[in-house]
């Protein structure tokens, strides 16, 4: 399985890239192909499995962006093609319409992959948790965010929310997905902190590898559910 | 004039309320300050400074190098207000103020320095302009509330004007380029100890050039983004440093700064880098300011630095480390991790104890996957005990960074960790704790003080 990391050396915060380190114990046989921001990405001209892309700064946002523009019509035949991608925090948002960066009084196009739009607030940091159903799963995840989405995703959401917030504080949809292109919201390690999904991207991507150290992993992972769930736990 | 009204009696409120605190047996905090807040909002942009004032802010160190700054001016005879017990939030630095000003308001005090937290940076600089802003690095620190460096920056230099004189890290990039409108600017940095290899693949920062984006030369890379670096596009560079740590010698326990052509021999305090980094910030500080380096070496040698996150006790054949690791801080975990990792002795133990959380609030796990927990593979360390309700999210990152399962023990309850420690097969014994755990801390370092003398 070759999984490519984008923009590891930017795109870095909040754990988010041990997803990819996570799905590289999960199955040994996997390499993880790094693409820097500067560089040609890999899936330019090849097939990888996985595509995964996590938090980063708003200028990187943006240098991310004008990286990944020129790819827009080799992205969308990948997505159709059943190519895994996950990008995790403000990293979806380079795929939406356009973000509007309030503070900086900028806006900047997206790729345009989704019909939504973004509103960045460095005075409006927001900090929560989710748990919710996708395809039968139970997800659970934080967030932490300057940025919230805007447009109508209820064709087209990851998670549907039962407790925390969806694309914004008015939504109970979050993220986005189409085919296997998994965009969210949600920080950090989703995979090691979702054990089952894990194994669900695993077999979006053709393996049968399960979640790794899967026994820490789902005590973890039950323990947290519980927490969510219990109604004396705050979520934001 | 109504608002100057609002101002005193504001002033008067806060400074009886100190004044019942302290009847009471409350100590000083920032409780005057929030009630100074509450009564005239703008109270920081009419309360009276001191002659000179310096801001010290920054992710990691600040605390120490205020109150080193205090120490030392204090040990030279000039009168100092500082916030060092208080908070560094807003209400802390109104509260250090208004403690030390007049009835009506004005500071009797030569020096004010004052820890300013990162995130009250346009609270306080919107009424307040610092003579001196100084600044040791800016890192990672607490996802929730400090977001990235970049915003960091951005929070800082917004209400900052070009009457602020700075003394900032030269080796850190994101900091040397800390208010941009300031023109005397002044750089410290450290010339020792660098590291062969020129760009270790860690986490670090700045890899592209914050001007153009071309990717930066590295030099050589410290930690995290601390080094020296340039891009080859643009010509920006880790600036020129005005004073400079040429030598550390450990043994004579000396530390030599180069500044205007001259070198200059100190006591060394601590060998650790981060404590090199300290004193270098505040040997240059004191010397803006107008010290002479007899003044200040002489207070350097009298002083006893309290060595408040750091401590060590011996039991027989066993020692027992407390070592401060802030919570849900990457950057200051990973370096007590690696601290641990480093130490001598070959039979380690570590009971983690960084893990607080309010009863009914559930902490974002995902600062654990960006803190570096390889330093925690370590062959020396033998057992790793996590106590704390996210112990299970802990065990699963330790595993992940390469910790084999069999040595990783874990409790909910932070009280029962000292426990499950085997102190009969470890000679080295490490405590890390955080801000929130120190009085638990402290139990489990008297509850293993008995076992292992039990075990004797
Ligand atoms: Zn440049």
């Amino acid at each position: 399985m070759k999984i490519e990391h984008l923009y590891g050396e930017v795109a870095n915060f909040y754990g988010d890239p041990q997803n990819a380190v996570y799905l590289s114990q999960c199955d040994p046989d996997s390499e993880i192909i790094h693409t820097r921001l500067d560089s040609v990405p890999y899936f330019a001209s090849e097939r990888p499995d996985i595509i995964l892309i996590g938090s980063m700064s708003e200028a990187m946002q943006r240098l991310a962006i004008k990286s990944l523009m020129p790819y827009k019509e080799r992205i969308i035949e990948l997505i159709d093609d059943g190519v895994v991608f996950l990008a995790t925090g403000n990293a979806y948002e380079i795929f939406t319409e356009r973000i509007e960066y309030v503070t900086e009084k900028i806006t900047v196009d997206g790729l345009g992959l989704f019909p939504l739009t973004v509103k960045t607030d460095l005075f409006a940091r927001y900090n929560g948790m989710v748990i919710g159903e996708a395809d039968g799963m139970t997800i659970t995840g934080f967030r932490s965010q300057f940025s919230f989405v805007y447009g109508d995703n209820s064709d087209f959401a990851f998670i549907k929310v039962e407790r925390g917030i969806g694309i914004n504080k008015q939504s109970k949809l979050e993220g986005v997905r189409r085919k296997n292109f998994i965009g969210t919201h949600l920080i950090g390690p989703i995979l090691p902190l979702n054990p089952e999904f894990c194994e669900y991207v695993l077999r979006l991507a053709g393996s049968s590898a399960c979640a790794a150290h899967k026994e820490a992993a789902m005590a973890a992972y039950d323990r947290r559910v519980a927490e969510f769930r219990d109604p004396k736990v705050k979520f934001d | 004039m109504l608002k100057k009204i609002r101002f005193i009696i504001a002033l008067w409120v806060a400074k009886a309320s100190r004044l019942a605190l302290r009847m009471i047996g409350k100590p000083a905090t920032c409780t005057p300050g929030i009630i100074a807040l509450k009564l005239c909002p703008d109270f920081l942009a009419h309360i009276g400074t001191p002659q000179t004032l310096i801001c010290v802010t920054g992710t990691n160190g600040k605390t120490i190098v205020s109150n080193l700054l205090g120490d030392v001016l204090r040990d030279c005879g000039y009168s100092v207000t500082n916030n060092s017990y208080g908070s560094n939030v807003q209400g802390g630095v109104a509260s250090a103020l208004l403690t030390d000003a007049t009835l009506t308001g004005r500071s009797k005090k030569q020096f004010g320095v004052i820890e300013v937290d990162e995130r009250s940076s346009i609270k306080v600089y919107s009424y307040i302009t610092p003579d001196y802003l100084v600044c040791n690095n800016i890192m990672r620190d607490s996802l929730k509330r400090n977001a990235h460096p970049d915003f960091i920056s951005y929070v800082i230099n917004n209400k900052l004007t070009e009457k602020t004189k700075v003394i900032l890290n030269s080796d850190d990039l994101i900091c040397a380029r800390l208010a941009p409108k300031s023109t005397d600017r002044t750089y410290f940095g450290v010339d020792v100890r660098k590291p062969e290899s020129g760009d270790p693949e860690n986490v670090r920062d700045v890899v592209y050039c914050p001007e153009c984006g071309h990717r930066l030369d590295v030099d050589y890379i410290r930690y995290y983004h601390i080094g020296r670096m340039s891009c080859p596009e643009c010509g920006l560079r880790s600036p020129d440093r005005d004073f400079t740590v040429t030598d550390v010698d450990v043994d004579a326990g000396t530390l030599t700064v180069a500044h205007d052509g001259v070198s200059e021999v100190y006591r060394l305090m601590n060998d650790n880098i981060i404590n090199i980094y300290n004193s270098c910030t505040v040997i240059t500080v004191l010397h803006k300011i107008g010290l002479t380096y007899e003044q200040i070496s002489g207070a350097f040698d009298r002083l006893k630095i309290v060595a408040t996150r750091y401590d060590r006790t011996t039991v027989g054949d066993v020692s027992i480390t407390m070592q401060f690791a802030k919570g849900q801080n990457p950057s200051a975990c990973g370096r007590a991790f690696s601290y641990v990792a480093g130490h001598s002795g070959e039979r380690k133990s570590v009971l983690i104890m960084t893990d607080f959380q309010e009863s009914d609030e559930s902490e974002s796990v995902c600062w654990l996957y960006d803190c570096d927990m390889s330093a925690l593979a370590d062959p020396t360390i033998r057992e790793i005990v996590f106590a704390g309700p996210r112990c299970r999210d802990q065990k699963l990152r330790a595993i992940m960074a390469g910790v084999p399962e069999e040595k990783i023990k874990i409790t909910d309850t932070p009280a029962d960790g000292v426990d499950l420690i085997d102190v009969k097969n470890h000679s080295e014994i490490f405590i890390l704790y955080q801000l929130y755990t120190i009085p638990a801390a402290a139990r489990a370092k008297r509850r293993l003080i008995e076992r292992v003398e039990a075990e004797k």
